[in-house]
């Protein structure tokens, strides 16, 4: 696995890289669609990632997936890249095959019955997406069905960072291609997503580690660079401390893709990045000080999506109010035993 | 900008034959003749050290032409953690497990080995770690106590404290100044093995805050150490240390210290039936856990490697420290229970005693100011 990472990084960094001294961001956030980018995207072959080689993608599997999810966090690239990664896997399982579009899974809660509309808040990137694949619970198991977004009532709106979250009405007689989606279930699905997200969170958080030391080491105060002050210093290390924590929480969560500890490795890693989330950018602005706080600055591009990600696809406390749940039901003194499943 | 790494590391199959090995000797083993189950690892029990060297679980990693299990570091993992949790009181042999062979391993002299590693295996022979003194706690470069040398050895003149078990222990690898101050406040400074039922010492016990006295002040009076109980280079002393941290800092007695009380919580409040609310507040701390125990086992097996991570070795003890002082104060809040010592009911006496000893966590090993300056060098701001 050590050698593909190394291949995702440099290809997808060499991809990134570009992105980030484009004006990306500033179209993304007036409400755009950054073309030049999805299809330099697109055109690397990225949207298959998930995919085995005999359908047609390049069999990195979730775990490729997160690496490069990893690295658009870091770069803050402005583009769906965890919901189109898993937009196109998840169609691929019901037989659509997706290889260009954008295609955005949204899971609802409940089954959809006998109502004729169905209202969906927040959903990433809609306005953009060629048609939204719903997952949701069904008499005969979870099925899927597809809306163009063409069919669909959009409003935009978008979250902290800027990035596309919109209201979505789709009449129900509108959908099409229902399937039933087997050996997949909507909490897995749920969890894979929340991975995705946490992935992009622990890129995040390397970045304003990186820019922090960086701008630690070239401002100067009172004669003297302020990451020579002790006080700084201190705050530095706990920020390089929660970041390698969510590095090892996200790795970890990777490794356990597919076992029977997936989800609870990925609520740690939801919770870990969470958590770390607000403690890095209270203090990468601290020790940036106004600077920081501009537009202008590129602090911002980061934290704003680490407040952002943090509360999307679960937030520490569901995650965490799911994994205490868990532990009371286990048997009397099982934590132990349990918890250590978790390393082999 | 050194990265830190983390890589995870699965455990295979023999690590999971040990572990259950460990389980099953544990439930055997029965009562440990000490009950006070938080920070286990501080309480010593000699007749359970010498049931683990049984075992075979002491000196574990070490070759075995000193009679060392050769065995690797996850293995030792494994043993260490599920003691550790299990709240078996290893204090005795810990030290000279955990460190001390390493080091002579590194740095000792064959004959230095074959002396001690075999009596270390056997649980026979205990070392306490002479690094601190009265005026040198965090600022460890500037210790006082002097070794001069004289015909066929040392002559040490000072005294250490804070020293762990040193009326139990027979050993202490002792920091000394052997050579005058200088610019280079690091250089100077040597490691001696003294033997600690020397005439010229006399070891003066400390009580604790929490009314224990596992700790010592202990003063040396013109005590003989011949030249043989050097260990490693003359003035070389500091390097030695350092690299002795590395395996001081990184294992799971870095977070494990009060991990009874979590498991006390949640039984106390699954048998009384309300759970609902402490839910996130447990899913939070095992989430922590979760993490420190993949850090900590990356470490172990990093050390594996040859590699010396001290970097990484201060951050799992910063964060795990600050992990096993915050349970207690998060679970007082779930239980609503008034810390007691002196209650019979178990998660009343685990608050309290969790509570009182939760200050020297994140003191003994390096201080977590100490532990983020290291942190911060490493990040290239110092």
């Amino acid at each position: 696995m050590n050698e593909i990472v190394q291949l995702i990084e440099e290809s997808a960094t060499r991809l990134f890289e570009g992105f980030s001294t484009s004006k990306g961001h500033k179209l993304m956030e007036s409400g755009q669609f950054v073309d030049k980018i999805w299809s330099a995207f697109q055109a690397d072959g990225w949207l298959t990632t998930l995919l085995p080689e005999e359908e047609g993608g390049s069999g990195l599997g979730l775990e490729g997936g997160c690496v490069l999810m990893r690295l658009a966090g870091y770069h803050a690239v402005p583009l769906p890249v965890v919901e189109s990664l898993l937009g196109t896997f998840l169609a691929a399982q019901v037989g659509i095959k997706n290889h260009e579009e954008l295609l955005i899974p949204v899971i609802l809660p409940k089954a959809i019955d006998d109502a004729s509309e169905i209202t969906l808040a927040g959903v990433p990137w809609a306005r953009h997406a060629n048609s939204l694949l719903l997952i949701f619970p069904a008499d005969n198991g979870v099925n899927t069905a597809v809306i163009s977004c063409q069919d669909a009532e959009i409003t935009a709106d978008q979250n902290m960072a800027g990035e596309p979250r919109d209201n979505v009405l789709i009449e129900v007689n509108k959908l099409a291609n229902t399937q039933v989606l087997k050996n997949i279930s909507l909490d897995q699905i749920e969890s894979w997503l929340a991975l995705g997200r946490a992935a992009q969170m622990a890129g995040a958080l390397q970045r304003v580690l990186e820019m922090t030391v960086e701008f630690a080491n070239e401002r100067t105060q009172f004669g003297r660079q302020i990451g020579k002050f002790q006080a700084v210093q201190q705050q530095m290390a706990v920020l390089a401390e929660m970041t390698s924590a969510s590095m090892c929480a996200v790795d970890a969560a990777i490794e356990h893709l597919g076992t029977e500890q997936e989800w609870e490795l990925i609520a740690s890693a939801k919770i870990t990045t969470g958590e770390s989330a607000g403690y890095a950018t209270k203090t990468a602005h601290a020790v940036h000080a106004a600077i920081g706080f501009t537009q202008e600055y590129p602090l911002q591009l980061s934290t704003r999506r680490l407040w952002a990600w943090r509360d999307e696809y679960g937030n520490e406390a569901q995650w965490s109010t799911k994994l205490g749940r868990y532990c009371f039901g286990l048997q009397t003194d099982n934590l132990w035993s349990w918890l250590t499943t978790q390393t082999g | 900008m050194k990265k830190l790494n983390f890589s995870p590391v699965l455990t295979g199959e023999k690590e999971a034959v040990l572990r259950n090995e460990v389980r099953a000797f544990l439930k055997q083993y029965g009562a440990f003749n000490v009950s006070n189950i938080i920070d286990s690892w501080s309480i010593c029990d000699p007749e359970l050290s010498r049931a683990l060297a049984a075992k075979g679980w002491l000196g574990m990693t070490w070759p075995t032409k000193y009679g060392g299990g050769g065995r690797s570091y996850l293995e030792r993992y494994v043993v260490i953690e599920e003691l550790l949790a299990a709240g078996a009181p290893v204090g005795a042999h810990w030290v000279a497990d955990r460190q001390s062979g390493p080091l002579l391993l590194r740095f000792g002299t064959e004959e230095q080995r074959q002396h001690f590693l075999p009596k270390i295996i056997r649980g026979e022979c205990f070392f306490a770690i002479g690094m601190s003194e009265p005026n040198s706690g965090s600022d460890l470069a500037s210790i006082k106590t002097r070794a001069e040398k004289v015909e066929g050895g040392w002559l040490v003149n000072g005294s250490k404290i804070w020293t762990s078990w040193a009326h139990v222990c027979h050993q202490m690898i002792t920091l000394c100044r052997t050579a005058p101050p200088s610019e280079d406040r690091h250089a100077g400074m040597s490691q001696l093995i003294i033997s600690l039922n020397h005439k010229g010492i006399t070891v003066r016990p400390i009580v604790t805050l929490a009314g224990e006295a596992h700790f010592n002040e202990i003063f040396f009076d013109n005590v003989f150490v011949p030249d043989n109980r050097l260990v490693g280079q003359v003035n070389e002393g500091w390097s030695q240390v350092v690299a002795e941290l590395a395996f001081e800092r990184s294992g799971p007695e870095r977070f494990l210290s009060s991990y009874q009380l979590l498991e006390a919580a949640i039984k106390t409040l699954r048998e009384a039936n309300i759970t609902q609310q402490a839910e996130p507040v447990i899913g939070q701390f095992v989430a922590r856990l979760m993490v420190l125990r993949q850090m900590s086992l990356s470490v172990a097996n990093q050390l594996q490697e040859g590699k010396l991570p001290v970097n990484e070795a201060s951050v799992v003890k910063d964060l795990g420290t600050s992990f096993e002082q915050d349970l207690p104060e998060a679970m007082r809040l779930i239980l609503a229970t008034e810390p007691r010592l002196t209650a019979n009911d178990g998660v009343a006496r685990l608050l309290s005693d969790s509570i009182l000893k939760a200050p020297s966590f994140s003191l003994r090993g390096g201080t977590r100011e100490i532990l983020r300056g290291i942190i911060a060098r490493g990040l290239g701001l110092r």
